[in-house]
């Protein structure tokens, strides 16, 4: 039975505060499970967003979730509080995402890789959306933009970071954030066009 | 200083995450008031924002976060 599911999270001494917080302190222990529980019910969900966004398929988010989860089990006696713990984590993520989709265009003979690579090009990626959802709509447009374009995106619109924490986590400059941000936007704003009204 | 429709997409990613200075808000703020077609943008791009914060982010599914959560209690 999993402790990281079923132990209850109560607030304690060693509480650790999350979004756009330090660490208090260092966890004294690796094994800390409360903590670790914690993080892992904190920040799964928005750890799969960013591995899905990049990605395009699911399965593989999920493989990065569990990646990111026991790098930051090893890593977290590390973690000295320099910065967010919810930026640390998501840059773990980032990584391990982009590991994968290298992996993923390296592995020839995988017939599910290069999900987004092998959407409709980008003249026809409108006729396709038109018999989908809107849920599907917004994945097949996301798919029209680069990896690191969607990245930038769904940490600052999806996940609503400041640009700082995107640009920390990215490794590169706000301005690069700004610049891929304004190329997301307006590449979803021509292909949405009709749900923005 | 009154500003053109360039000058105004120009200034669009700062005034889309609230970063204009107050002088390039109450310029920008003009130049909408008048140019039917930027508003218009300005509204698309928002709403481009609020699209994806309503329906981009994912939740994990139960089994694969039962799952995980398994094979990190083997880690810990």
């Amino acid at each position: 039975m999993s402790t990281l599911l079923l132990d209850p999270i109560q607030p304690t001494a060693r509480q650790v505060p999350i979004h756009s917080a330090r660490m208090q302190s260092r966890p004294t222990e690796p094994t800390d499970t409360q903590t670790l529980g914690q993080l892992f019910a904190e920040f799964a969900d928005a750890t799969y967003t960013l591995s899905y966004r990049i990605l395009g398929d699911r399965h593989l988010a999920e493989d990065v979730v569990q990646e990111t989860f026991i790098k930051v089990i090893r890593a977290l006696p590390t973690y000295r509080g320099e910065g967010p713990i919810a930026a640390w984590i998501y840059r773990i993520g980032y990584r391990e995402a982009i590991t994968m989709s290298r992996k993923r265009r390296d592995d020839v003979t995988d017939p599910d890789s290069a999900v987004f690579a092998n959407l409709p090009a980008a003249e026809s990626v409108e006729d396709t959306v038109m018999s989908m959802d809107l849920v599907e709509r917004i994945d097949v447009a996301m798919g029209s933009l680069s990896e690191p374009v969607r990245a930038a995106f769904t940490l600052r619109d999806i996940q609503g970071l400041p640009t700082r924490e995107v640009a920390e986590i990215l490794d590169v400059s706000q301005s690069a954030v700004k610049m891929r941000l304004a190329r997301a936007r307006e590449a979803l704003r021509v292909q949405l066009k009709e749900y923005l009204a | 200083m009154t500003l053109s429709c360039s000058d105004l997409d120009a200034l669009l990613p700062e005034f889309l995450d609230g970063e204009l200075t107050p002088d390039q808000e109450a310029q920008a703020g003009e130049h909408l008031a008048t140019c039917a077609q930027c508003t218009l943008e300005l509204s698309e791009l928002q709403g481009v924002t609020r699209l994806y914060r309503e329906h981009g982010a994912l939740k994990l599914p139960d089994d694969a976060r039962k799952r995980i959560a398994a094979a990190l209690d083997i880690e810990l």
